[in-house]
């Protein structure tokens, strides 16, 4: 399957093929680091390979369009509930630089005991299922030959069902995965015994696969009640499911720790993290570190999640990642929409590249007491918090203790732990000890086995097992109704249609965000923002953020609603814009050719600051690029306007048309033209005009060779002005 | 203050660690770790369950619902401690059949008196 960049994902070409698709690789990929890298103008210190197609930042523009990648894999979490839908969303994040995605399930997989099959739809996530992972893998590996990076795909092993999804994880490609059975215990409710005995099963077959494992520390962040508090438990946390899965032959490469910088603004962020994070990676030399962005305190506000979470990231870059995760600025108010997946990994990327090369300017203080200090504190609180659990009688009784997620800073307690009963929870009483003659004549088993004699392979009676011949695996498509096939029926036929609709989420999902100022006292401002929301035509409006600019002067809201609007592709008619002469080229050209343009605002119309912002140097104006500009001002006459473009010798002249009434603009422009022509001065004087109303089209409609409507900048003008000149210049235009 | 709660002690509970060097400290705390973690994992050593006997089943050429089947089939008749695979291999080298054939049979209700190990 091959993309081709200026066309939709096919979807129905995705789902073709798949009881013979294979995945092209087991295991993890990492970036590759280049140390001392030119890109542009610049010298990176913490770049990686470069990609072979994206979007480059905004601010990418004044430096010729670079796009430097960093060093840290970056992530991005997505679930829509429709894995059709979350592929499209893969797709742009890769575009942005994300190249780790990580599917979050469904609401309740955990408590399912065997795996799913087919693809029914998910709530808050997606059902694993073996379908919807090869369809998923599949369109990711068309996805990073598009891109030209490997992109890791990731789910979680855990619940009850964990040795069977991570051999279903090896047998189709996914390169990460969360495991970690203290999650299962604290936050699922799963038995222990279970959670354990089963975790070293999932992580011996992760192991030797080379997928990356993912701990489930940073959830006691999520769920502490003051999560600067929790950090020594966490020591704790990350330590038991390290020291597990190193004991389950899982390498310290492939053992990542999921860590948080527990606070944010207004508390003093840095402050507090940076200790912790110092700390953590004392302790855990030579595993990986995943850092995630900060949850606990998230609220509505986009602006004030992203500020946290770049934060965040310079934590990371003053004391070590090796992933970045990113968090949708947006995940305080709604499952993420799919637009904000791309807006948390460009805050993400944007910082860390304003922040390359940082350590060759900048070193943190590692004998400050504020670090040195705090950070030799909360290990030896983590020390103590183990001295109890083995006093205790060992980790279970721990937890029956209710010593684990505490809001205490250890070794205060508050009393309000997370307690669990080690002979109870979900699956109370299914481990089974295994007879003295047990076998498994698998490979990647974990624990005693008649079949692991140390000489060939546990598999090799019976022609091997899944892990060393693949076409033994058993494909299922689908189970019942509830499936993809059902699902794309209504989206297939309005795309056959050419019907558009305005998404966030799901295929025509029809929602819309709409950001209101109302100058009224609160609650009296947002019952106005919604009555103008619903006047607007949405459907069922919700604020979704309410910010209090002043408690009199009023407050501004995003209000989401459903926009139930199907426009036909064939009835609109978009611009044929043509791409812009890179700004180089186009000074290049200017300089030294000596180029004038006359220009000003014709008719009875005072407006000029459209014109300015097209003229002048300090508005982005086509002045930058070394056009020598006469600006005659406004409510200019015609003629005069002509005398002066024969005094300067001018190549060009554009005229200003705002008014509008009686088609005053047109007018103007065709009396340009046959003034012009008049003079006998046409064939030698390009004219251009502009204006909110003028459009290309209708401007040459009335004999001019452009026209620039709403939106045109000076490089717009600039690059048509260039190349109508360049092939005046070498004759290819009359 | 209830039975669980609990002033910060860290001043007179951390004497004992004040005189180690943070190489000290950090041995201590990972000997602490292993403490904890050996029993957790002498356990997973000796025991299975039916998430990893159907994992079992999985790699060896089963679908998800075939291995399921089986290894609910199993666990019914306290068969789960002997390997779910371990019976299917031995019952398909009995009969001379692969491995596929036995669990088939197996799943088609035959043979289970045969599996007594």
């Amino acid at each position: 399957m091959k993309l081709v960049p200026n066309e939709k994902l096919d979807i129905e070409e995705v789902l073709s093929g798949l009881a013979e698709y294979r995945p092209r690789r087991r295991g993890w990929t990492w970036r590759q680091p280049i140390e001392n890298q030119q890109i542009g103008a610049f010298l990176y210190r913490d770049s990686s390979k470069g990609l072979e197609r994206s979007v480059p930042l905004p601010t990418a523009h004044s430096f010729d369009d670079i796009d430097p990648q960093c060093d840290f894999v970056i992530t991005t979490e997505i679930a829509s509930g429709r894995f059709e839908d979350d592929l499209r969303r893969m797709r742009m994040a890769a575009w942005h630089g994300a190249d780790h995605i990580m599917v979050i399930r469904t609401t309740g997989q955990s408590h399912i005991d065997g795996l799913i099959e087919g693809t029914p739809e998910g709530v808050g996530g997606v059902p694993i299922t073996r379908k919807q992972l090869r369809a998923s893998r599949k369109a990711l590996d068309a996805i990073e030959d598009e891109v030209g990076r490997p992109i890791n795909f990731h789910s979680y092993v855990s619940g009850l069902a964990g040795p069977d999804i991570a051999v279903l994880f090896v047998e189709e490609g996914v390169n990460g995965a969360h495991q970690d059975p203290q999650y299962n215990t604290l936050y699922r409710g799963i038995n222990m015994h279970r959670s354990f005995v089963d975790a070293a099963e999932a992580k011996r077959i992760m192991a030797d696969a080379g997928i990356l494992q993912l701990d489930g520390a940073h959830n006691a962040n999520a769920t502490a009640k003051q999560a600067w508090k929790v950090t020594p438990e966490l020591m704790v946390q990350h330590a038991i499911n390290t020291a597990y899965s190193r004991a389950a032959s899982m390498p310290d490469e492939l053992i990542a720790l999921s860590t948080v910088p527990p606070t944010a603004p207004p508390a003093p962020k840095l402050r507090l993290d940076l200790p912790y994070a110092l700390a953590l990676r004392d302790l855990f030399q030579g595993c990986r570190f995943r850092a995630q962005q900060n949850t606990r305190y998230i609220e509505a506000d986009t602006r004030e999640a992203t500020v946290t979470h770049v934060l965040d990231t310079i934590v990371s870059r003053l004391t070590s990642a090796h992933i970045q995760s990113t968090i949708t600025p947006d995940e305080g108010r709604n499952i993420p929409w799919h637009y904000n997946n791309i807006a948390g990994v460009n805050a993400t990327r944007q910082t860390l590249m304003g922040v390359d090369g940082l350590a060759d300017v900048v070193a943190l203080r590692r004998d400050a007491p504020a670090l040195a200090g705090m950070s030799r504190e909360i290990k030896e609180r983590a020390v103590l918090f183990l001295e109890e659990i083995v006093e205790n009688g060992g980790y279970y009784q721990a937890v029956a203790d209710g010593q684990f997620v505490d809001s205490g800073y250890y070794p205060e307690r508050k009393g309000d732990g997370i307690v669990r009963d080690p002979a109870g929870g979900d699956a109370a009483g299914t481990v089974v000890p295994r007879e003295p003659g047990y076998g498994a004549p698998v490979c990647s088993h974990f624990g005693t086995n008649i079949y692991d004699s140390g000489k060939g392979k546990a598999c090799g009676t019976y022609g091997g097992c899944t892990l060393c011949d693949p076409s033994k695996i058993q494909y299922i498509d689908e189970v019942d109704d509830d499936n993809v096939d059902q699902r794309l029926k209504g989206p297939l036929a309005e795309r056959a249609a050419g019907l558009l609709r305005p998404e966030v989420e799901k295929h025509g999902d029809g929602i819309v965000c709409v950001t209101l100022f109302v100058p009224a006292e609160p609650l009296l401002a947002e019952a106005a923002a919604l009555e103008m929301a619903r006047r607007m035509g949405l459907e069922a409006p919700e604020v979704i953020s309410r910010r209090v600019m002043h408690p009199a002067e009023g407050s501004v809201f995003e209000i989401k609603g459903r926009l139930d609007v199907a426009l036909k592709v064939d009835e609109l008619h978009p611009s044929t814009s043509k791409e812009l002469l890179p700004e180089a080229e186009i000074e290049d050209w200017c300089r030294g050719r000596d180029v004038h343009v006359v220009a000003a605002t014709v008719g009875e119309d005072e407006h000029s600051v459209g014109l300015h912002e097209i003229l002048d140097i300090k508005h982005g104006g086509i002045e930058k690029y070394g056009f020598h500009c006469h600006a005659l001002g406004t409510s200019v006459d015609l003629d005069k306007l002509l005398d002066e473009a024969a005094a300067v010798g001018a190549h060009a002249v554009l005229i200003s048309t705002m008014v509008t009434h009686g088609g005053v603009h047109e007018r103007n422009m065709r009396a340009l033209h046959d003034l012009a022509v008049q003079r006998g001065i046409r064939n030698r004087l390009i004219l251009a005009a502009g204006g909110t109303m003028v459009t290309d089209a209708l401007a040459r409609a009335c004999g001019l060779d452009a026209g620039f409507g709403r939106g045109t900048t000076g490089h717009d003008v600039a690059s048509f002005l260039v190349r109508r000149l360049r092939a005046l210049e070498d004759g290819s235009l009359g | 203050m209830s039975l669980s709660e609990r002033p910060d002690e860290f001043e007179s509970r951390r004497q004992h660690l004040r005189a180690l060097s943070d190489e000290e400290l950090h041995a201590h705390f990972w000997s602490l770790v292993e403490q904890v973690v050996d029993p957790l994992i002498d356990e997973a050593r000796s025991y299975t369950s039916s998430s990893i006997e159907r994992s079992v089943l999985l790699r060896m050429g089963l679908s998800s619902i075939e291995a399921k089947g089986l290894v609910d089939s199993m666990s019914q008749r306290g068969l789960l401690g002997h390997g779910a695979g371990r019976l299917v291999l031995e019952l398909s080298k009995a009969k001379g059949v692969t491995v596929r054939e036995a669990a088939e049979a197996l799943l088609a209700g035959q043979h289970w008196e045969d599996l007594a190990p």
